[in-house]
């Protein structure tokens, strides 16, 4: 960019620079994930001190029972909740933008049920086949997620384009159709019922490192590539024939979008199970922030969204102590409010 | 006006059909640079699919479509936005942006995606903007403005994509008098710098006839007239097309005619 002097950097022709303004929205969003995480590490069953905590997190203690308290339980399940709020709000922006529908969210085209539904029926071979296959409910996760979007895809595709509304109604039937087949699962198999249970639930009780190592690449590579979409999503905004006219190519942008959007949440369902409510409302609250410009709206869902979860983690396993509440029930209760305070507020300004 | 004796846009032989239902029949058509053409006819006559088959949006079964004399299915979309710019008759923008940020929209067939925009893209927007009216709206988001100023925005917008060739579908339906004639001598005005020419849909006679060097009556799919507004809109045509008899008097100051009920 060829910005030379200090006043052109600040304020152009009522235009700013967006980029000083996500440099900026990222470094703060990380400080406050830091701060509020911090905060979170100090809850739990066991009451440990904040100075006791900054010396183990200093001197990488994991010797003692507190210290793997902290380094094997409290600090993976905070990444976790970190990573999967990241994807869930970002992943629901990026839907919520290519759908040019304020009320889509990231489990609308099906993935959920499917990665629920894959998971699932892994458990219940397991059950029946005695196989062990454990290790592998993520790939099943996956598998499932991919067989969902196909099916919403193939079966709202007409001869050249794709109807959106079609698309969602699509979406919509196989989530319901895929949902009815894991309660039938449920009622067969009894032994298993606990852990599938899970898939429907959420659940980040399961959080380890290994978990993480596995979800961090695609859900960063994931952000990064909905981000640079940012101003084709932009282009969306103004209708499908108008975004053609600024020579965007909506069809393989639609498909590009799903492609990653499905597989970021497919990762993360795989190893948390459904947290719903996040991807829905999370970028609303972003675009409330700093308005509906992708650019700036997706790194702040994703900052916004890892807040949300850790804050919603935190209460999910300490409110009841030593009793878990499943993390959706949390995001739900609190989400709502939120939303519907957030929403009147916006009809009351006119608009957002 | 005429400076270029080779048609920027030619239509040859073109049908489309929607669904076997045909829209633009067996059509040729050259148009040249330098002009204001006004499309007029009936509904579903084809106007519109006929500013979508020039630009690309949809693909006729039969026939070609030239734009500087390159087949449009050979043009790739992103150099087409360069190219030709549109005006809609309305749509509706999903989220609240600011009236800066739609107009801006307009660069962004021209932003490198790693680089990022420059300074010109700003000042390109800035000076669309200003062009229409839309500066002090420039911090408003685009639900709260009135529909009229949403039309000018539109316009500043499909300015600021600087294109060679500018089409609008019934750009004035929302505009009040005085912006109407404002408007139209941006529109003339840009004809002599960098636009070449400039296609629109026009439901309304009286202004096609005021803005246009060339009017092409449409009916059913097939070109009907071409000619100057004196040439086209006269009893003989508009009855012909229209089935109804229409009163026609002359301008009181130009000489172009106009359709009083």
């Amino acid at each position: 960019m060829k910005f030379s002097t200090k006043s052109e950097k600040s304020n152009l022709y009522g235009y700013s620079n967006w980029r000083y303004k996500a440099i900026l929205i990222v470094v703060v969003g990380f400080l406050a994930i830091l701060v509020i995480g911090f905060i979170g590490l100090n809850f739990g069953t066991i009451a440990i001190q904040p100075k006791k905590i900054l010396s183990i997190l200093w001197h990488h203690k994991t010797d003692d029972s507190l210290g793997l308290i902290i380094w094997e339980l409290r600090i993976p399940r905070l990444i976790m909740a970190m990573l999967t709020g990241m994807t869930l709000a970002s992943v629901g922006g990026g839907f919520q933008g290519i759908l040019r529908n304020p009320l889509a969210d990231p489990y609308i085209l099906g993935v959920s049920a499917g990665a629920a539904l894959g998971a699932c029926s892994a458990l219940a071979v397991q059950y029946t086949a005695g196989l062990y296959l454990v290790p592998f409910l993520p790939v099943f996760a996956l598998m499932g997620a991919f067989v969902a979007i196909s099916l919403v895809y193939l079966l709202s595709r007409k001869k050249s384009h794709l109807p959106m509304s079609d698309l969602l109604l699509a979406g919509v039937a196989v989530n319901f159709f895929f949902s009815a087949i894991i309660t039938l699962l449920l009622a067969i198999s009894r032994r298993e019922t606990r852990s599938m249970l899970f898939w429907l639930m959420g659940d980040l009780s399961t959080s380890s490192w290994n978990n993480i190592y596995w979800i961090s690449l695609p859900v960063f590579l994931g952000i990064i590539l909905l981000v640079s979409s940012s101003l084709e999503l932009n282009a969306i905004a103004l209708g499908e024939e108008e975004a053609l006219h600024l020579g965007i190519q909506t069809e393989k942008l639609r498909l590009k979008i799903f492609f990653i959007g499905s597989t970021m949440i497919a990762i993360v369902v795989s190893f948390t199970g459904l947290i719903g409510f996040v991807g829905l409302v999370i970028p609303h609250i972003a675009r409330l922030l700093v308005g509906p410009d992708h650019r700036i709206m997706l790194p702040v869902s994703a900052l916004s969204g890892s807040i949300f979860l850790i804050i919603c983690d935190t209460i999910a396993r300490t409110i009841i102590a030593p009793t878990e509440i499943p993390i959706g029930v949390i995001t739900a209760l609190v989400g709502s409010p939120i939303f519907i305070h957030l929403l009147k507020r916006r009809n009351e300004n006119n608009g957002y | 006006m005429v400076t270029d004796f080779k048609p920027i846009v030619s239509l040859e032989d073109v049908t489309f059909s929607y669904n076997h239902h045909p829209a633009i029949q067996e059509m040729n058509l050259s148009i040249y640079p330098g002009q204001f053409i006004g499309i007029i006819g009936p509904n579903g006559s084809g106007k519109t699919t006929m500013l979508k088959l020039i630009s690309g949006i949809i693909t006729p079964q039969r026939g070609n479509i030239k734009i500087f004399g390159k087949d449009v299915r050979k043009i790739p979309r992103k150099k087409m936005a360069k190219i030709i710019s549109m005006v809609p008759q309305e749509s509706y923008i999903t989220y609240n942006y600011k009236v800066k940020e739609v107009v801006f929209m307009g660069r962004i067939p021209f932003i490198n995606q790693w680089q990022g925009e420059t300074i010109l893209d700003y000042q390109i927007s800035q000076d669309a903007m200003k062009k229409t009216d839309s500066l002090p709206h420039a911090e408003k988001g685009i639900h709260q403005i009135s529909g009229g100023e949403v039309q000018r925005v539109y316009i500043a917008r499909a300015l600021a994509q600087s294109p060679k060739i500018l089409m609008l579908d019934e750009f004035s339906s929302h505009l009040d008098l005085s912006y109407k004639y404002e408007i139209i001598k941006i529109l003339r005005e840009s004809l002599k710098e960098e636009i070449q020419c400039i296609i629109s849909v026009f439901h309304d006679l009286n202004l096609a006839s005021y803005c246009s060097d060339q009017l092409i009556l449409l009916n059913q799919g097939r070109i009907e007239k071409i000619g100057t507004p004196q040439e086209v809109i006269n009893n003989y045509y508009l009855k012909k097309v229209y089935h109804t008899k229409p009163n026609i008097i002359q301008h009181p100051e130009l000489s172009i005619p106009q359709v009083i009920m």
